[in-house]
């Protein structure tokens, strides 16, 4: 009895340990839990990127089931994303683009607004513009809020204007699916 | 002009300096605050490194934004909490003492309980085993005694 335990206290330490680190081996570290999950969205009063006159709130998200795409022209993994996301809003997804410019930032050197209006203007007619509207987020604040870490990001807010469901890197047909697709469907009826 | 270059490099590291303090204070006390959150918060976008480290843009903006706090006079939690409410625990190198966490205070303890607790089960048991051995040994001997006595 006294062998038995002896010899299986090892092995069962052993295995726990096993799976313990395989499990590290498929985690993705940057899959952080978003706090704002279930909150309503921050408050923000930012314009248009292409047109300063226009103001938006959290109010654009009120009453219709919305994905929220952080993303910038400067930014390469936004770009092999946007002919997919062109792809949902032909199927009918409403998309929202939240635009930050890490070239407005003194630290990186400045860029002037008609400038990011061409490169907008270039890159969504070159790869596909999924973006109903774009909010410009100069000061980057409300990315901030949102608790944003990058480029790309995309967040699924229900009609209520709540976060439901916060995805950082691109969104492919494979994430799409896994991910989005069964609380995207269950929320849009 | 290979050496001129060598020169060059070798300056370097005075520009870098140069261009280390950035932000001004109003004394040192908001200074030293700012060093210290700056040296506890994490970059979510590194992973491994503090904000201070990370030359990425999140880190600029929270770095910034810990900068603005500070100069208006909020303290070290209060601070803290900002970015705990966005950016979660993660943010911060100290982590809370909740469900997920519990494990990381208790394993220790449960470890050195369940050491020492194993040494002295193992010592009583060893010195019992010896006390046995013993005995039979000198019962042994005693028996031969007799013998011997009953069988001069």
């Amino acid at each position: 009895m006294k062998r038995v335990g002896l010899f299986l206290l090892p092995l069962g330490l052993f295995l726990f340990i096993v799976v313990f680190l395989l499990q590290g081996l498929f985690s993705d570290p940057r899959e952080i839990e978003s706090s704002l999950l279930e909150q309503p969205v921050p408050e923000f009063r930012l314009p248009d990127v292409m047109d300063a006159s226009i103001e938006y709130g959290p109010e654009v998200f009120e009453g219709e089931l919305t994905l929220l795409n952080v993303w910038g022209t400067w930014c390469v993994t936004c770009a092999i994303e946007l002919p997919f996301l062109t792809e949902l809003r032909q199927q009918g997804v409403r998309i929202v683009g939240l635009y930050y410019e890490q070239n407005m930032d003194p630290d990186f050197g400045g860029k002037s607004l008609p400038q990011i209006r061409a490169d907008i203007d270039r890159t969504l007619s070159q790869l596909g513009n999924p973006y109903v509207f774009n909010i410009f987020d100069e000061s980057r604040d409300t990315s901030m809020d949102f608790g944003v870490t990058g480029a790309p990001e995309t967040f699924l807010i229900d009609r209520q204007g709540k976060v439901r469901l916060h995805h950082v890197g691109d969104l492919n047909e494979r994430v799409w699916q896994a991910k989005f697709l069964p609380l995207y469907q269950e929320l849009s009826q | 002009m290979i050496r001129l270059l060598w020169v060059m490099t070798l300056l370097l590291p005075l520009y870098a300096s140069a261009f280390e303090e950035v932000y001004g204070f109003n004394n040192e006390q908001q200074r030293q605050l700012f060093k210290e959150l700056t040296e506890e918060l994490r970059c979510p976008k590194c992973q491994n490194q503090n904000i201070a480290d990370s030359d990425a843009l999140v880190a600029q903006d929270l770095k910034r934004k810990v900068y603005q706090l500070v100069l208006e006079g909020k303290d070290k939690t209060q601070v803290i909490d900002y970015m705990r409410v966005r950016y979660g625990d993660f943010v911060y190198y100290q982590p809370p003492i909740n469900f997920a966490t519990l494990f990381l205070w208790l394993v220790p303890v449960v470890f050195i309980i369940g050491s020492v607790g194993m040494v002295v089960w193992r010592r009583r048991n060893a010195a019992t085993e010896l006390d046995t051995a013993l005995i039979a040994k000198a019962e042994k001997l005693l028996n031969n005694d007799k013998t011997q006595e009953n069988n001069p």
